[in-house]
């Protein structure tokens, strides 16, 4: 009897995690494609707003299921549901601000670097100069990158209007 | 000094209403005379405290006293993004590591070298502490810390996260909110007692600190993202390196005290990923044949 509850529960919970896969909405329209390289072949399409799976990561692509269709998008494509891990609304709130205060009141878990350690922390020559031992010139950081088949490109900031 | 440090953190905590305060007092000109009395004529005779241990430190306090917050110089900012650094660097000391340090010098000096503010003397370093954090101060200094750096997997992310403080100091966030502070003190010192430049200075440093700790405006987090990842573009990275790192640190659960910290001061990952996506629209796309380089990525000791 009890073997079968815990059976049941069992069953209940893989279901449970089966269905609970990992939601999105497009933000923007954008082509669905076959493989993770802009010029892969096209399999869809998705619009603006559209509701949509997420399959897959790889890099900064996603593979996405949108209206039947699947294939791989560009991982701005796409702004995920309930990410942080395993939170309730309420936490992502506190850290998102959305609650309406804009302040963590108060965290779990074991606390790392926090403001109050920032806030009493006293100046460090040694480690300063240390620092600043470590410094490179621009003509070596131009060989090394260089180096790594890095060149440098002109492209404009990005004028698009935030919301 | 101890008691100027307290105030100075009681007053950075109360600081949103006392710009209201001094905004108010501005419109009536009381304000600005005072500051004009206090920093308008940048008095350099001003003795500098006698506790010094090196010549070193009294050059350094000497400049941090001599600070014009009206108007600060490319050597003011310096002074002070040191001093700020140095604060977080008593915090968490550098990661032990020559080659490691060395390395993330070279890729954030390229990427700086692609920004308006080529000129500074930048300096990075990965700093021993396992929160997921980086910081900037003014003058081009900008820590990693190591929780940060041990989850990042190319070069071109950490391209991404370095553009990004670059972008904080290029746009001087920082020392805009220290200004605003060193002002206001300004100020309200006039209606009490005169206090010291050098008093002034060090509440405003401390602020800087502080500030570290504290959230710039989200507007101001959501621009580091956007010109970050067109200073990685622009140094031959692949441009998506800093949304990798963005995504990433989505997963990344909210109760974790590794990043108490970070989302106290950042908008959450998936709004600055979302207005990463509007404010890049189709420009995104246009970058291409960008490097990511996961094998040159140092690994730690």
């Amino acid at each position: 009897m009890i073997k079968k509850h815990i059976l049941w529960l069992l069953t209940a919970f893989a279901c449970s995690q089966a269905a609970a896969a990992e939601t999105g909405v497009a933000l923007k329209a954008d082509q669905l494609r076959a493989d993770t390289f802009s010029d892969a072949k096209v399999v869809g399409s998705v619009n603006k707003n559209d509701a949509v799976e997420i399959l897959n990561k790889k890099g900064a692509w996603l593979q996405i299921k949108s209206a039947g269709k699947t294939g791989w998008v560009r991982l701005l494509t796409v702004k995920r549901n309930n990410t942080g891990g395993n939170n309730v609304a309420g936490v992502v709130g506190v850290a998102t601000g959305r609650s309406g205060t804009g302040k963590v009141v108060s965290t779990t878990g074991i606390r790392g670097l926090s403001a109050e350690d920032l806030k009493t922390a006293q100046f460090n020559e040694a480690e300063t100069k240390k620092l600043e031992s470590y410094t490179v010139n621009a003509d070596d950081a131009k060989q090394f990158a260089s180096n790594g088949g890095l060149s440098s490109r002109s492209y404009p900031y990005f004028t698009g209007s935030a919301q | 000094m101890n008691k100027t440090l307290k105030q100075a953190i009681a007053l950075a905590l109360c600081s949103s209403l006392a710009w209201g305060t001094a905004s108010a007092l501005d419109l009536k000109g009381v304000l600005k005379d005072a500051v004009n009395e206090q920093l308008g004529t940048g008095s350099k005779t001003e003795p500098t405290p006698a506790n010094n241990d090196t010549q070193s430190n009294a050059s350094a306090q000497d400049k941090l006293a001599n600070i014009n917050w009206k108007n600060p110089s490319r050597e003011d900012e310096i002074a002070v993004g040191r001093n700020v650094t140095g604060t977080i660097l008593g915090a968490a000391p550098l990661v032990n590591d020559a080659q490691l340090q060395q390395y993330v010098n070279k890729i954030g000096r390229w990427v700086a070298s692609q920004s308006e503010r080529a000129d500074l003397p930048w300096h990075f370093g990965v700093i021993d502490s396992n929160d997921v954090n980086a910081f900037a101060a003014p003058g081009g200094y900008v820590l990693i810390t190591k929780g940060l750096y041990l989850r990042l997997t190319s070069e071109a992310q950490l391209a991404g996260v370095l553009g990004h403080e670059i972008a904080h100091v290029v746009q001087k966030h920082h020392l805009k909110v220290m200004q605003k502070q060193a002002l206001l003190d300004a100020g309200t010192s006039f209606l009490k007692d005169k206090i010291s430049k050098n008093k002034l200075t060090q509440r405003a440093v401390s602020t800087g600190a502080e500030i570290s700790a504290r959230n710039l405006d989200k507007s101001a987090e959501f621009e580091a993202d956007s010109m970050g990842t067109v200073l990685a573009a622009r140094a031959g990275y692949e441009a998506y390196g800093l949304a990798e790192v963005l995504q990433d640190m989505e997963t990344i659960n909210n109760n974790d005290g590794s990043v108490a910290l970070l989302f106290q001061t950042h908008p959450h990952p998936d709004d600055r990923l979302a207005q990463l996506s509007l404010v890049s629209g189709d420009q995104m796309d246009k970058i291409s044949g960008g490097k990511t380089l996961e094998n040159r990525l140092v690994k730690l000791k």
